[in-house]
């Protein structure tokens, strides 16, 4: 029909900024991004009259028939009990819709020709009974509606929490504050402070035709200490922590001064000096930023580090991420020991440490008898991820996967195991055991329930560890998971956000939930590069620890003392045990420029 | 078996057939419905951008994968970026901050460890180790994991000697300088 054609070539024109589109909208203009939907489709001409002539009234009468089971799926019924058929031909096919201007009700075949019935009066739009869709019979297409979202989702959220329309905004969730750029240049008293008091780096362009960024610099391994090597250069070239350490915010000599001043006894001697991962951390940046080429030898940051973690102080095998971990707690706790700061590590107020790497997870507990939700949220400084059982493939498929080959996701048709696919994994809604029933509020009952992690805040650093040490209870053996896991350069995070996990888990309506906020809508915020790379090979008690670092688009192995340049490709096919990305409106792809920037 | 019964027989799978159909048929619709709600509303993810992904790291594991193509990765070191050789075990000497004697880097922690009275000689609780205790029994600050398993003791990669790559570290008991 000419009429049904002309109406889906106005479909084509789905863009967030609501303005009247003309025809053939171009497959390009339309964003890929998954966005946050703030202003829906442009609605066809008949839902648009239908709105206008009617507002949202008719909506609002299908709201009480509105009935929700639990785990949330919507369906269409004036009485609970009543059984539905078309009035045409009285058969009940996989598609029913009801009328919204008169709630007469037709199957698929049978829904144009009541519109036919009484042109022009509304009797056009209808309502998929089943599913709680709305549906133009003019189009024969499912249509969007605002208003009619809303009163699903509020149906929904209703029939899963008891009282509370949503759960409540985790504590010390403040926006991050965008601040201004502010140009700088020094006055003449600081110019003269600068020629004063400094000295000048040596030039890049002095060195014979050699492009090397700063700050790299080897590392001396201190005796089986690569694990520490690999970490402390993922970190010294963390773009935030970089900048804060770099900009002098945490002054190592105003630091230890502070805490002389205030000892009675005016102990200068050195292995009495305040403890302070942070004084060590600002002394290693400045070493390994100074321009010296000989490899750096981090002996006073072990010292200080042994001190804070006793229990891992010994010339043994360590863990990379243990001491990652280890670390940024000495961090914190330093600063929390010196400075009346909020102890909230999911704000980043507290410390560096925090403000840089800490995030925050949300965590769902769903009733499977009633849909009630309980809603907990707690900071992460990293996301530790499964490696999938099965070989290759998101575990979601794995049952259906073995002889064919879906068209989805180009990873489970070449059966390797992606970055992307433990984070679905991650996300995804997991069936707590018949052992581990929960106890639900409303049923006031244990009952059999589902558990999904989404990302309320993402931190501005993300720390990925894969979990590559598999553990036997059975056999009592440990065994180390060598599997290639494929890890992206660019990564979006918004599949993984609370907003976009929840949206999803009610239906995908058109609806600003939990996270929707001015600051997540912005496309960017989601977006992260990869920077840091640390691979592990070898054996679980014997291997090595190697740090891939990328600088202005190029990629250096850092192996202790040793700093070599190496193409991209041997990071892509190397064995990732954690990887750090960084915010993209944070990262400096820099030009190639051989000249210092 | 009488004809009736196969009629009754052939209509009862004719029958489950059916519902069979129906039910499926709605399976269908529900997932066409939502997939079609995520494609207008612009919410699905960008799968070229994924793919692109994919591809790069395939072609990159089949270019270092080829023997033709030198080992970056495992090769030994001839020169670092700056023109500089290092040898097996670091030869800068420096003054411990424990205890004052001059110690070789490569030799640094095991000196360090007797010399602090750490280790597996000698394992004291000092005030740090409280604190790293706490950090185990209240998982802070929480580094996350996947639903059940708390893994902070558990899933640990412990790091090795240094290489140069092709190289044996001996890794016996040193002795101080």
């Amino acid at each position: 029909m000419s009429s049904k054609a002309d109406h889906i070539h106005s479909h084509d024109s789905l863009l967030p900024s609501g303005e009247v589109e003309s025809e053939h909208q171009p497959i390009d203009s339309i964003s890929k991004r998954t966005q946050i939907v703030s202003i829906p489709p442009q609605p066809c001409s008949h839902l648009f009259q239908f709105k206008s002539k009617n507002g949202t009234k008719p909506f609002r009468a299908l709201q009480d028939c509105l009935r929700i089971k639990p785990l949330g799926r919507a369906s269409i019924r004036r009485d609970p009990q009543e059984i539905i058929r078309c009035n045409t031909c009285g058969h009940a096919p996989s598609r029913l819709y009801a009328c919204v201007a008169c709630a007469a009700v037709s199957c698929q075949l049978h829904a144009p020709s009541h519109e036919v019935d009484f042109p022009g009066s509304g009797h056009d739009i209808a309502v998929d009974v089943d599913r709680a869709q709305l549906f133009c019979c003019v189009c024969l297409d499912q249509i969007y509606d605002k208003d009619f979202d809303a009163a699903v989702v509020l149906a929904q959220t209703a029939a899963s929490t008891i009282g509370s329309i949503r759960a409540p905004p985790p504590e010390n969730l403040r926006k991050r504050r965008r601040v201004d750029y502010r140009p700088w240049t020094p006055d003449l008293q600081e110019r003269d402070l600068i020629g004063e008091k400094s000295t000048k780096l040596p030039s890049s362009e002095s060195d014979s035709g050699l492009d090397s960024p700063w700050g790299l610099r080897g590392l001396n391994n201190l005796g089986n200490t690569c694990f520490m090597n690999s970490i402390l250069q993922a970190l010294l070239h963390t773009p935030p922590l970089r900048n804060y350490f770099l900009s002098d915010r945490h002054n190592r000599y105003f630091c230890q001064q502070k805490s002389n001043g205030r000892r009675n006894s005016g102990n200068t001697n050195t292995k009495n000096l305040r403890l302070c991962l942070a004084c060590d951390m600002d002394a290693t940046f400045s070493a390994v930023f100074s321009g010296e080429r000989t490899p750096y030898s981090p002996a006073r940051f072990l010292y200080s580090w042994w001190q804070h973690a006793a229990n891992l102080a010994s010339y043994e095998q360590q863990d990379a991420h243990e001491f990652f971990i280890s670390m940024l707690d000495g961090i914190h706790e330093k600063v929390e020991k010196d400075k009346r700061k909020p102890q909230s590590q999911g704000s980043g107020d507290c410390c560096i440490a925090h403000r840089v790497f800490s995030g925050i997870l949300r965590s769902d507990v769903m009733c499977t008898a009633c849909g009630f939700t309980s809603t907990t949220y707690d900071p992460c400084v990293d996301i530790s991820l499964d490696l999938e059982p099965n070989q290759g493939g998101s575990a979601k498929m794995s049952s259906t996967k073995s002889h064919h080959s879906f068209n989805g996701e180009a990873d489970q048709s070449c059966g390797i195991s992606t970055l992307m696919g433990c984070l679905d994994r991650f996300t995804r809604p997991e069936r707590l055991g018949v052992d581990q029933k929960f106890f639900c509020q409303q049923c006031q009952v244990r009952q059999e329930s589902l558990k999904q992690m989404s990302i309320r805040k993402l931190p501005l650093v993300s720390c990925f560890h894969i979990k590559r040490f598999e553990h036997s209870p059975v056999r009592n053996m440990s065994r180390k998971v060598d599997r290639y896991l494929q890890f992206p350069f660019s990564l979006d995070m918004a599949p993984y956000l609370s907003s976009s996990i929840l949206r999803s888990r009610f239906g995908n309506r058109i609806f600003s939930f939990d996270g929707d906020q001015s600051e997540t809508s912005n496309e960017m915020s989601s977006e992260f590069e990869l920077f840091a790379v640390i691979t592990h090979t070898g054996k679980l008690d014997a291997g090595h620890y190697v740090t891939y670092l990328r600088l202005r688009n190029q990629w250096y192995k850092c192996d202790d003392a040793w700093i070599t340049r190496v193409n991209e490709n041997t990071v892509r096919a190397a064995q990732g045990y954690m990887m750090f990305y960084v915010q993209k409106m944070l990262y400096y792809k820099a030009s190639e420029k051989l000249v210092a920037s | 078996m009488s004809a009736s019964n196969e009629d009754n027989m052939s209509s009862h799978s004719q029958l489950s057939t059916l519902f069979f159909n129906d039910l499926l048929d709605s399976i269908i619709v529900d997932v066409a419905s939502e997939c079609h709600r995520i494609a207008r509303l612009g919410l699905d993810r960008n799968l070229d951008d994924e793919e692109e992904e994919l591809r790069l790291s395939a072609q990159a594991r089949a270019r270092v994968a080829d023997p033709s193509n030198s080992g970056e990765a495992t090769s030994k070191y001839v020169v670092d970026i700056f023109g500089q050789t290092h040898p097996p075990v670091a030869n800068e000497i420096f003054e411990c901050m424990n205890c004052g004697r001059a110690i070789m880097a490569g030799r640094f922690a095991p000196h360090l460890e007797k010399c602090m009275g750490k280790g597996r000689k000698a394992r004291k609780t000092t005030r740090s180790s409280t604190a790293a205790q706490n950090r185990y029994s209240r998982g802070s600050p929480v580094s996350t994991h996947s639903p059940y398993a708390n893994s902070t003791s558990m899933n640990r990669l412990s790091n090795g000697s240094p290489s140069v790559a092709g190289d044996e570290y001996s890794n016996g008991t040193l002795e101080e300088p």
